[in-house]
C-alpha cells in the first residue's frame, strides 16, 4: 500500500524501537510479497463468478465494488486534498437520474447513458465547487451537505420549481392569470417523475454465454463492470499521485497558503479533485440505477451513501492508494454478514453507527497502517491512536 | 558586506510599491508605504513587532487583498494578482511561521516549488524531484532529503522554507524572519546562505529582528513603525536615526541617549 505521493521513505539508519512481528515476517521482500498477494487476490476476485459463487455473495461483492468506486472518488477530495466533502451522494443521485432518464425516456443504450450521467455529475461538481471550495473545514462540510439535500428536494419536486418561481414572481406583481398558468404548467412537468421515481429497462444480455441463464449473465455483467472500474480507479489513483496535480492536492491538504505561494492555482486543483470525485460517484450512481432498475429520490440521495464512502475511506486509510477499496470491502462484508446472515437488519443503523465510532476512535488513519507494517497490530498502537486525536 | 552586493546597488528598480495601504477595520496596518527594490540588492525591512512588515509582504504578494496602492514588478503592474500568479512570475516568499508540508518528505516539499514556480511550467514531476535535490544541496539539507518534514528541527525547517522558495527559481525573494528563533551558530550560517542566494543572482527583501543579521547582509534598510515608513538608508544611517531609536526603545530612553551623547 502506498502512502501519499512521496515515494516511500527509505528506512532510516536508526531502527525503530518497536520492530513488529508482522514486519519481521515480511522483511526485505515486502514489496514482492505485496505484489504476489495483490495478484492472488485479483485472480480470486476475477474467478469468483465462474467458480459458481452463490447469487447472494455475487450481489454482496458487487455492492462492495460500487461502494469502492465511490470511496476511491471521495479519496481524491477528502483523502488527498483534505476537504471533507459531505455531499457526494448528490453526484451519485444526479448521475443515476441522468442515466435513468436517458435510458427510459430517450432510449439511449446503457454505456453512453452512464458516461453522460457521470460527466453531468462532474460538470455539476465544477459549478458547485467553484462556490463551496472557497470554504474550509466545517463550513465546507456543511455547505456540501446542504447542496446534496437541496438537490434531492429539487429532483423530488420534478424541476417544477423552474416554473413555480417565475409564477410566484408574476403573482407578486399582480399578473394572476399568467401566474396561475405557470403554476398549472409546473404541475405537469414530468422529467424526473417526482417522488414516483423512474423504472429503468431491464438488463438484456446482448448474446448468450455458454449455458448461463439470463439472470446469471446479468449478475456477471455487473460484477465484472464494477470490478474493472475499481481496478481502473486504483491504477488511476496510483498514477495521479505521481503527477504534478497529485503533488499539488497533497500540498493543499498540508498547507494551502504555502501551496498558493509556490505557484499552485489552488482553486483549479481543488475543483479538479472535486470533479474527479463526482465522476467516480456518478459512475457508481448510474451503474447502481441500472443494476437495481429503479431510481427514487429518497434512495439515490440517501445521506447514508455519503457516510458509507467516507467511512470506507477512513477505515482503509485516507490518502492512500488501496485504502478506499479495502475499506469498502471490509465495511460491506461486515454489514452484509450482520444484516443477512445474523438477521440483525433491524439494527442496521445502530451497527453502522457503532462501526463509525470504532473506526474513528481506534484507527483514524485506517487499517492500512497495520497491514503495511507501519504500526504493529497491538493494543498499544490502538491506544496510541486514541491519544493522538484526543482533545 | 561583500563587494558584489555594493556593486549591485546601482541596479534598476525591479519591484516597486507605491502608497501601499492595508486597513483592518479602523486600523491602518500598512499606511501609504513606498518601497523600491533594486535589481541584485539585499534590502532589509525592519521595525518593532506589529509595525506591519509581514502585512506589507502579504498585500504585495496577493495573500491579503490590498486596500489601496499599487505594486509593480519589472515595469508591470501586479496589484491584487492572485498569489499563485505572483509566484509563477518569479516572486517567492517564505513564511515567518514555517509552513512545511508535514506529511511529505523534505525532497517532495521542495519538489512542489520546482513544479509550480517560475521555472515549473516546463518541468515534469520527475524533473522537479531532480531540481529539488539540487536546491537541497545548495541550502545544506541534502542529508535530510528522505526524512519526513515533521521530523526536522526549527533550524532545518527554516532552511526547508527557503529551499521551497528557491526551487521556484525566483528572481525576487522575500524572507520573512527566516532567522528568528535560531541560535547564534545557526544565524551565522543562515547569513552565509542569504549572501550565497544573493550571489546566485536573486534580489532579496529580508525581514528580520536579528540586527546583527541585518547589518551583516543588507546594503539598504527600510524601517516601518505603526504601518508607516519612518526611515530608509544604509544600516548605519537608520540605526543612528533618532526616529528609529525612539520606535524601538521608546521616547524616554531615546531622549536620555541623546542627552548622554550631547554631554559626551
Amino acid at each position: 500500500m502506498s502512502e501519499q505521493p512521496p515515494a516511500p521513505l527509505p528506512r532510516e539508519k536508526k531502527v525503530p524501537v518497536q520492530v513488529t512481528r508482522f514486519d519481521k515476517v515480511l522483511g526485505q521482500r515486502r514489496n514482492l510479497i505485496y505484489i504476489v498477494v495483490g495478484a492472488l487476490v485479483l485472480v480470486v476476485l476475477l474467478a469468483l463468478p465462474p467458480l459458481g459463487v452463490s447469487g447472494f455473495w455475487l450481489r454482496t461483492i458487487t455492492q462492495a465494488y460500487v461502494l469502492a468506486i465511490m470511496a476511491i472518488g471521495w479519496n481524491f477530495i477528502g483523502g488527498y486534498t483534505g476537504y471533507a466533502a459531505f455531499g457526494n451522494v448528490a453526484f451519485f443521485g444526479l448521475s443515476a437520474y441522468v442515466t435513468g432518464i436517458l435510458m427510459k425516456k430517450v432510449g439511449v443504450p446503457f454505456l453512453p447513458s452512464l458516461l453522460t450521467g457521470a460527466l453531468f455529475a462532474a460538470a455539476f461538481a465544477v459549478l458547485i465547487g467553484l462556490a463551496v471550495l472557497r470554504l474550509k473545514g466545517h463550513y465546507f462540510a456543511i455547505a456540501t451537505l446542504g447542496v446534496a439535500e437541496a438537490t434531492r428536494e429539487i429532483i423530488a419536486d420534478d424541476l417544477g420549481f423552474l416554473l413555480k418561481i417565475p409564477g410566484d414572481l408574476l403573482g407578486l406583481i399582480g399578473l394572476d392569470k399568467a401566474a396561475e398558468s405557470l403554476h398549472a404548467a409546473a404541475e405537469k412537468v414530468a422529467i424526473t417523475d417526482g417522488p414516483r421515481g423512474i423504472v429503468l429497462p431491464f438488463f438484456q444480455p446482448p448474446f448468450q454465454i455458454g449455458d448461463l441463464t439470463k439472470v446469471q449473465i446479468e449478475a456477471w455483467f455487473f460484477y465484472y463492470l464494477t470490478l474493472s472500474l475499481v481496478i481502473l480507479g486504483i491504477l488511476g489513483t496510483w498514477w495521479l499521485i505521481r503527477t504534478k496535480l497529485g503533488y499539488s492536492l497533497v500540498a493543499i491538504r498540508e498547507d494551502e497558503d504555502s501551496a498558493k505561494m509556490l505557484g499552485i492555482n489552488t482553486t483549479w486543483a481543488k475543483v479538479t479533485a472535486f470533479a474527479l470525485a463526482a465522476f467516480m460517484a456518478g459512475l457508481a450512481g448510474g451503474i447502481n440505477a441500472y443494476w437495481k432498475t429503479f431510481v427514487l429520490p429518497e434512495e439515490v440521495f440517501r445521506i447514508g451513501h455519503t457516510l458509507e464512502m467516507i467511512l470506507s475511506t477512513i477505515l482503509g486509510g485516507p490518502g492512500t492508494v488501496l485504502g478506499p477499496a479495502l475499506g469498502a470491502g471490509i465495511f460491506t462484508l461486515v454489514s452484509s454478514l450482520l444484516i443477512f446472515k445474523l438477521k440483525l437488519g433491524g439494527f442496521h443503523v445502530m451497527i453502522t453507527g457503532l462501526f463509525i465510532v470504532i473506526v474513528i476512535v481506534f484507527t483514524p488513519k485506517g487499517v492500512g497502517e497495520f497491514l503495511t507494517g507501519k504500526k504493529p497490530l497491538a493494543l498499544s498502537s490502538l491506544l496510541e491512536n486514541i491519544r493522538r486525536y484526543r482533545v | 558586506m561583500s563587494e558584489q552586493t555594493n556593486q549591485q546597488n546601482d541596479g534598476q528598480v525591479i519591484f516597486g510599491v507605491q502608497r501601499a495601504t492595508k486597513h483592518f477595520g479602523g486600523l491602518a496596518a500598512v499606511d501609504r508605504v513606498d518601497v523600491d527594490i533594486h535589481q541584485g540588492e539585499i534590502l532589509g525591512l525592519i521595525g518593532p513587532n506589529g509595525a506591519g512588515k509581514t502585512t506589507l509582504v502579504n498585500i504585495v504578494t496577493g495573500m491579503l487583498p490590498i486596500t489601496s496602492g499599487r505594486v509593480f514588478y519589472k515595469g508591470r503592474e501586479i496589484t491584487s494578482w492572485a498569489p499563485h500568479r505572483v509566484g509563477r512570475l518569479g516572486i517567492a516568499r517564505t513564511f515567518q511561521i514555517v509552513k512545511p508540508f508535514r506529511n511529505m518528505t523534505v525532497k517532495d516539499n521542495v519538489a512542489v516549488g520546482a513544479m509550480y514556480g517560475h521555472g515549473g511550467a516546463h518541468r515534469s514531476a520527475r524533473q522537479a524531484l531532480e531540481k529539488a535535490e539540487e536546491v537541497l544541496e545548495f541550502v545544506g539539507l541534502e542529508d535530510q532529503m528522505a526524512r519526513g518534514a515533521d521530523q526536522l528541527t526549527l533550524g532545518a525547517l527554516k532552511r526547508l522554507e527557503i529551499a521551497k522558495a528557491l526551487a521556484m527559481e525566483p528572481e525576487l525573494l522575500f524572507l520573512d524572519e527566516a532567522m528568528a528563533g535560531l541560535n547564534l551558530r545557526e544565524i551565522e550560517s543562515a547569513m552565509e546562505l542569504v549572501r550565497k542566494i544573493n550571489q546566485s543572482g536573486v534580489t532579496l527583501l529580508v525581514i528580520e529582528h536579528v540586527m546583527k543579521a541585518i547589518v551583516g547582509v543588507c546594503s539598504r534598510v527600510v524601517v516601518l513603525d505603526f504601518g508607516q515608513k519612518i526611515a530608509e538608508g544604509t544600516p548605519q544611517e537608520v540605526m543612528n536615526n533618532p526616529k528609529v531609536i525612539e520606535a524601538y526603545l521608546g521616547e524616554k530612553f531615546a531622549r536620555r541617549l541623546r542627552e548622554e551623547a550631547a554631554h559626551g
